[in-house]
């Protein structure tokens, strides 16, 4: 019987050990190099024309972007390079999502196994500081306008390769027909998705005035993520909140964002089942008019142009969050996509040299009119899409709200309690959700991780 | 000159040398690494860890949503357990001569070759609210009524899940059972049935003590099966509403990854470790005493 059990619990060990040994077999302990493996700051600008002979090497550069490894294929980025650089060599790494991409990312850098360059999010770039080289003297980081806000202890970490906005995407005949005007303030918003509800639900029960695949929880981001730093104008929310023991009060910015979150989703204006669907299904029910409106960032825009023949009339408006029209309009933009180039990197100049290159003439402008999403870089200006614009036009006062993903003190309570804001917002669909009970709790819960991880 | 009994000893030595190094390189060490982290607080990418005694496992014991995930799995193993007798008859029936019985074969296996995300997806869709196959073919049948919020109601996600489950790995424990009963030797059955044995005779005093091995592999593989479900809910639920769908799988999964608590994670592997043993020989004890005691008696 002893061996018995012995060989089971062998069994489990594999079984357990599939499941975790990705990640055991790359402890931590030790894992010290990586200093050696950074170099002392170097220049990649000056004297261009000598160094490009000079530097040679592989690089290894890891995407997630789908609309970036189309370009990059078709364009023969490899090949551009080498023109400029004939002695190096770019092995570009695809990976599926993002979401596997910062597993990937978080196991290889316990490994010492980063990629030379990598891209980061806002809310990546705390998390994998300590990998990543200051790039505050490149041309590129001078030429971005989002760069500098995103500095870390005044160090740049990353070049954002967008500006990301997000927008709500409408159909303007359907608006029309319904006898609706573009929202300005909340009140309105809420008041138009209920009129397009009750216009066109009358008819067709599939209906839905505001399109969310809440099924896979992160489509409510316009909603839960942007929506406290919209609320009180401040991009830093998510800092603020880890210095203080109960964000979550009433008058709070992130309190009062969510009850009008709740109010909204407790409207039934979003079809039948909007936990049955995901991001997927609702973008192409969109498509096909199924749906009147839709919140996404501007890479949304190319989803719903894949869906549907007819997009004459497809417009744009930004989420009105403010109480009054004799508030400010506040919109959200951020920095996305942030290329840094890593202290594993064996050839850190070349790597610096790529990121150069990356945004030059030579490469940038190309892409960045390939893609929908906005420029970031000051010397390569884009003309919006005709239909983002719209959302311009609409609101020519509009003030800019940068945000910031969060730093190291809110992940660090985030992770400790678990705080998912878009499983909550998830979780407002449900019956017998009790949004108040859910924010007192997280203010208790909030309070003890601070104390608990000493942050003060 | 060594004698033949010691060159024996010396080839199975050599022999085992392989297997045991790949055995304790890829299954031995990790699985005491994922002990040790289970005693700290290592983030998943820091360079260095705290060791915090058994904070972890309190933790663990604490936190309800683990729990209600752990509720989730048991949906999964005691829809596969109830459905065992149901797959070891089909076995029969498909080891029996029937008519076109490799076509059958082939239809019932054909799931568990599928791509697990792949059919994930496909029954997300089958189940959805709006044009969804399932509503459709309800109301043709004239069953509004039975209409659900199948993947969002957490009264029944569940249950829809471990449909799903069922759907896929039915066939493959079909298979194995199937495999087995094709082992056994035609002359003991023959003889059985020359003595006038009816057929739930041969089922029940041949076949199955016969095949009991492969029960227990069924059986423990169940249990393994339904505490590890990862796929099916993380597409088509994505564990939600809430936690309504979540399983232990992807509560750790998100503990590491999403909360970058690997720590905390490398506990509830463990604490999976423990529980396929301690699940695996409760059964077998409560099985084992239903036939064989009843065979020897």
């Amino acid at each position: 019987m002893k061996k018995k059990i012995a060989a089971l619990g062998l069994c489990a060990a594999m079984t357990a050990g599939m499941m975790a040994g990705c990640s055991s077999s790359s402890a931590p302990a030790g894992n010290t190099d990586s200093g050696n493996a950074a170099p002392a700051q170097t220049e990649a600008s000056g004297g261009e024309e000598a160094a490009s002979e000079d530097l040679e090497g592989t690089l290894v550069f890891a995407i997630w972007d789908n609309n970036l490894m189309d370009y990059i294929d078709s364009n023969d980025m490899v090949g551009k390079f080498q023109e400029k650089y004939p002695n190096a060599e770019i092995e570009v790494e695809k990976i599926k999502d993002d979401s596997e991409y910062w597993n990937a990312m978080k196991m290889r850098a316990s490994a010492n196994q980063l990629p030379d360059v990598m891209f980061n999010k806002p809310f990546t770039l705390s998390r994998f500081q300590d990998y990543l080289l200051d790039l505050s003297d490149l041309e590129a980081t001078k030429n971005n306008e989002l760069a500098a806000g995103y500095a870390l202890n005044g160090k740049i970490l990353g070049v954002p390769m967008t500006a990301g906005y997000e927008y709500v995407f409408y159909w303007k005949d359907m608006f029309q027909e319904a006898g609706v005007e573009v929202p300005t303030t909340w009140e309105e918003f809420e008041a138009a998705a209920q009129t397009l509800q009750d216009y066109y639900g009358k008819d067709n029960p599939d209906f839905m005035a505001i399109a969310l695949g809440a099924k896979d929880e992160w489509p409510d981001y316009p909603y839960m993520e942007f929506m406290p730093a919209l609320q009180g104008g401040n991009g830093q929310n998510w800092n603020d909140m880890a210095k203080e023991d109960a964000p979550f009060a009433e008058g709070t910015d992130i309190r009062t964002a969510y009850e009008k979150v709740y109010d909204l989703f407790t409207m039934d204006v979003f079809g039948k089942d909007p936990l049955g669907m995901g991001n997927d299904q609702v973008t192409a029910l969109f498509a096909q008019k199924q749906a009147a409106i839709l919140a996404l960032g501007d890479w949304g825009l190319q989803n719903i142009q894949n869906g549907t023949d007819d997009y004459s009339q497809l417009g744009t408006f930004y989420l009105p969050v403010r109480d009054s029209a004799s508030d400010p309009f506040r919109v959200i933009v951020q920095g996305d996509s942030f290329m840094g180039v890593t202290t594993h990197s064996k050839n850190p100049e070349l790597a610096k040299a790529f990121v150069e290159w990356f945004y030059s003439e030579d490469w940038y402008p190309g892409y960045i009119n390939y893609v929908s999403s906005a420029s970031s870089m000051t010397n390569f200006p884009k003309e919006k899409d005709p239909i983002l614009a719209e959302a311009d036009a609409l609101q020519p006062d509009m003030e800019m709200v940068m945000y910031d993903g969060g730093g190291d003190d809110f992940q660090a309570i985030q992770n400790e309690i678990a705080f998912d804001y878009k499983k909550l917002g998830a979780q407002m669909f449900t019956d017998g959700f009790d949004l108040n009970a859910e924010l007192n709790t997280l203010n208790e819960k909030w309070a003890a991780a601070r104390t608990k991880l000493g942050i003060q | 000159m060594k004698s033949l009994e010691q060159q024996k000893r010396i080839f199975i030595a050599l022999s085992l040398i392989i297997p045991m190094a790949l055995l304790i390189g890829f299954v031995v060490v990790p699985a005491m690494d994922l002990i040790r982290m289970s005693f700290t607080d290592w983030d998943g990418y820091s360079q260095t860890y705290n060791w915090i005694k058994l904070d972890n496992y309190i933790s663990m014991f604490q936190n309800e949503n683990l729990w209600q995930s752990l509720k989730n799995n048991a949906v999964y193993f005691f829809g596969h357990l109830i459905f065992i007798p149901v797959e070891l008859m089909f076995a029969v029936l498909l080891t029996s001569k029937l008519r076109a019985a490799k076509f059958y074969k082939t239809m019932v296996f054909m799931p568990y070759i599928i791509n697990g995300v792949a059919i994930s997806y496909a029954f997300s869709y089958f189940f959805s609210p709006v044009n969804g196959a399932f509503d459709a073919i309800l109301e043709t049948l004239h069953l509004e009524f039975l209409i659900q919020s199948w993947l969002s109601d957490p009264k029944i996600v569940n249950f829809v899940l471990t449909f799903v489950s069922l759907w896929r790995f039915s066939g493959y424990h079909v298979i194995l059972f199937m495999a087995a009963l094709q082992s056994l030797p035609q002359d003991v059955q023959e003889a059985a049935q020359v003595d006038g044995a009816t057929s739930w005779q041969l089922f029940r005093y041949i076949q199955i003590p016969s095949i009991m091995l492969m029960v227990d592999f069924v059986l423990f593989d169940n249990i393994r099966g339904a505490l590890q479900v990862f796929d099916i809910p993380y597409v088509m639920t994505s564990g939600g509403p809430g936690y309504a769908s979540s399983t232990f799988t992807l509560y750790t999964i998100d503990t590491a990854f999403k909360y970058s608590n690997f720590g905390l994670a490398s506990t509830m592997a463990v604490a999976i470790m423990a529980m396929i043993v301690i699940i695996y020989v409760i059964q077998n004890k409560i099985i084992h005493g239903i036939f064989l005691r009843r065979d020897k008696g």
